[in-house]
This record gives structure tokens, sequence and C-alpha cells, in this order.
């Protein structure tokens, strides 16, 4: 149960990492005034890349558990590590999404010059804390790998996307 | 020795070189090269010596693309800030003073310097100054200009783009009295004892206002700028350029003095708020004048 609730819930982390590396990945590219559509494509693509990258390590989990049951509590205990250092962050960026909606404009700016930008500029020590801590309370050297190949890939969605799509793109 | 703030200098600067008359003209690496590393912009000098280039040339075509990327990164820098609708907001009461005035039905902002024309596309496509309002940017980089003419196009966008200097006399601005003149991240790229003369052509137009902003230069913007063109910006030269803008820009004091220097008619003032308490919308504040 306890298993099935931390992989579902990190899952659903890097499904919304995903979405905003893809939108990062295409902001400031078009130039156009209305972007919403591009704005979501983008998001989707960066969710099926955020997919196609995590998927080895997920195979490779999910076959050594299938293998050696036993290893599960391993898989687990990074899980939970690694879901108290991401799921803070996740949470004060979609607060600061839900008060970037809300506000008006004249106070929008605040939740991205306050919040959003300095939390995109830590996303990737984040990134890294949170599987190192998961690798390390998990004490297995396949889970350790695993932690970390699953951080590296959510970090590549966003340069991936860039050059598959956006890469000189500017109309 | 220290440099001082004016000495630094933004990489797209020295991207781009055209005769008096407007004409491109080749920009040599070596030289470009040299200039940087003299002021001790060893990064900067590092950028520009691995662009591409031939025979000591730099690519015109890959400036071209370089320049058209980094002006629509800041363009989303500039939405996050709600910079457009900071304009519109101003602008409004001062367009509809022009009409109040009978001055004339029909009011032209021409945003100088306009680069991709972001602000400009942005009030033709919400309308934000009411009907009767025509757009004009003006820009003296002719790729820029065309990159804005074909974003326009593709939006179906009201509006125009020159290439042009937009304050000389007969160039752009025909009908001072019905024109208010804008411009966004402009003055910092002037000398400080350009700034009466940029004003002074203004009044000597007869515009019938100007509204210019620029970054306020104080500790609080450069590190802001550095945070955001670190999280938001891909281009290293976008990188770099944005914390050269926020070191460079000028002071309240030298934008005023020269406001009125050049436009005393205007009763020029600055529109910023308290310093010991920076608002980070304030990070551009303009310089407003309009003639009584």
């Amino acid at each position: 149960m306890t298993t099935g609730l931390v992989a579902g819930a990190l899952l659903v982390l890097a499904v919304l990492d995903g979405a905003f590396s893809g939108f990062r990945a295409s902001a400031g590219r078009t130039g156009l005034i209305g972007h919403r559509a591009a704005d979501w494509r983008a998001a989707r693509r960066g969710v099926t890349l955020a997919c196609l990258l995590l998927l080895p390590a997920i195979a490779v989990v999910s076959a050594s558990v299938l293998a050696a049951p036993g290893s599960l509590g391993a898989g687990t205990r990074a899980g939970v590590v690694m879901l108290a250092v991401y799921a803070p962050y996740a949470l004060v960026v979609l607060l600061a999404l839900a008060c970037y909606w809300s506000l008006s404009w004249r106070k929008r700016y605040l939740a991205m010059t306050v919040i959003l930008g300095p939390l995109t500029l830590l996303r990737p020590v984040v990134a890294i804390a949170g599987a190192v801590a998961g690798a390390v309370s998990s004490r297995d050297v396949l889970t350790s790998a695993c932690a970390i190949a699953a951080a590296a890939a959510l970090l590549a969605v966003e340069p991936a996307a860039g050059r598959a799509w956006y890469a000189q793109r500017t109309s | 020795m220290p440099l001082r703030i004016a000495e630094v200098l933004e990489i797209t600067d020295l991207l781009w070189r055209a005769d008096a008359d407007g004409n491109r003209l080749p920009v040599l690496r070596a030289d470009a090269v040299s200039r940087l590393a003299g002021r001790g912009q060893r990064r900067a000098a590092r950028i520009v010596a691995r662009m591409p280039g031939a025979g000591g040339v730099l690519d015109e075509r890959y400036i071209d693309d370089l320049l058209v990327r980094v002006h629509c990164e800041l363009q989303r820098l500039s939405e996050e800030l709600q910079f457009a609708r900071r304009i519109a907001e101003l602008l409004g009461p001062l367009a509809a003073r022009i009409r109040e005035d009978g001055k004339a039905t029909r009011v032209r902002v021409v945003d100088i310097g306009c680069g991709v024309g972001y602000v400009v596309r942005w009030l033709a496509a919400t309308s934000a100054l009411g009907p009767g309002t025509e757009l004009v940017g003006v820009d003296l980089n002719a790729t820029l200009v065309t990159a804005a003419t074909r974003l326009a196009g593709r939006e179906g966008l009201e509006c125009r783009f020159m290439h042009a200097d937009g304050l000389r006399p007969g160039a752009v601005i025909d009908d001072g009295p019905r024109t208010i003149v804008i411009s966004s991240g402009l003055l910092h790229h002037l000398p400080a004892a350009g700034l009466p003369a940029f004003f002074a052509s203004q009044a000597a137009l007869g515009v019938a206002a100007f509204a210019h902003w620029d970054i306020v230069p104080c500790a609080w913007s450069t590190l802001g700028a550095w945070i955001f063109h670190q999280a938001r910006m891909r281009e290293p030269v976008s990188r770099h350029d944005g914390v050269m803008s926020a070191r460079r820009a000028h002071p309240a004091d030298v934008l005023l003095a020269a406001a009125q220097a050049g436009a005393a008619a205007y009763a020029p003032q600055i529109l910023e708020g308290p310093r010991w308490h920076p608002a980070a919308i304030d990070v551009l504040r303009p310089v407003v004048g309009a003639r009584a």
C-alpha cells in the first residue's frame, strides 16, 4: 500500500515536472503574443518526453522487484525520502502558480519574482539532492542508480525538448 | 582599477554595425573580442570568440537569428513582469488627453527601438488604447524590424514596423501633436552625454508626450536580473546582457536632469517607488513628459 502510494505520488510529480519542463523549453521561443495553444502543446511534449526518459529507470526497478521481492523495501525507503524532498518544493510551486492565476495583474509578478523564478534556478539542486538522499537511504546499489537516473532523466527533459522542437525557432 | 558602470558593454551592442545611411557593416570578431576583453569582460569575450564566422567576420545569418532569439526571450520576461499592461495603463490617460484636447481623433504611439515589437504588438492584440490608435514600431536594426513585421502578420495585428531613425525629422513622426513616443530598455544604450539631445529631439518634433522605461540601477535590480536571466534565458548572450543592462542603467537624477535639459516644456518626471522598499515590478520605471 505504502509502496504504491509513494510510487504514484512520485509519478505524479514527474509528470508535472515534465509538463513544466516542456513549457519552459517553449517559452520565449515563438515571439507570438497569443501562445496559449503553443504552451499546452509544449507541456504535452514535456510529459511525453519525461515518460520516455523515465522508462528505463522504471523498467529496471520493476524488474528487480519482480526478480527479488525483498528489494521492494529499499525502493520504498528511497521513494519516501525522495518524496520528502520533492513534495514541499512542488507544493510551493503549485501554490505560487495558484497565486499567479488568482491575483490581479498588478500583483501577479510577485509569484514570478519572489517564488517561481528563484525556484526554477534551484530546481536542479533540489532534483539531485532528492535523488542522492533517496539513494543513501535505500542502501541498495541498483535502487540508488535508478533514483539518480530518474533525476537525471527529468533534468534532461527541458534541454531535450528544446533541441527537438524549439531550437532556432523564432517564428 | 574597477570599471565605471557606464563602461561595461553589452554583447548585442557590438553585433550590429551600420553606416550613417543605416546600411549594415560587417562585424569583426577580433574587434568585438578585444573591446570586451579590454574592459575585463572576459566571459563576454569568450562568448563572442565562439561565434561562427569566416575570414574574421562574424556570420551575419547567425547574428540575425541570435538577435531575434534574444529579443524573443526578453519578451518572455516582459510578459512575466506584466510590462505591456503597465505601459498601457500609463498611455491610456495620455492618449485620452490628446483626444479630449481636440488635437486629434487618432492618436499615434511610436515605439523607438522596438526590437521584435512586443509592446506594439501587445497593444494591437489587446486594443488596450482603444480604437483610433495608430501603433508604430521603429528600430535601427532591419532584422528585428523584419521579425516584428512577420510576427504581427502571423497574428493579423494592426500595427506597422519601420527600419528608420525614429527621431530624425520627417522619418517617422510627421504629426507631433498627436504622437506619443515610447521606448523600453533603450535609455541605457545611450551615453549620459547624449540623453539631453535624445529628449530635445522629441521636443523639436513637437510630440504630445513621451514615456521611456528603463531599469532602475541598484543592487536589487542587478541581483534580480542575474537570477531571472539565469532561470529564464537560454542564450549566453541574453544572460550576460541582462545583467549588464542593470549595471549600466542611468540613475534617476541623471535621467531627470537630461529630460529637463532637453524637454523642459514637458515637465518631465520619473515615476518610481520608494528606494527603501523596492517593488520588483518597478524594476523598469518610466521618464514621462507631456506638453502642457
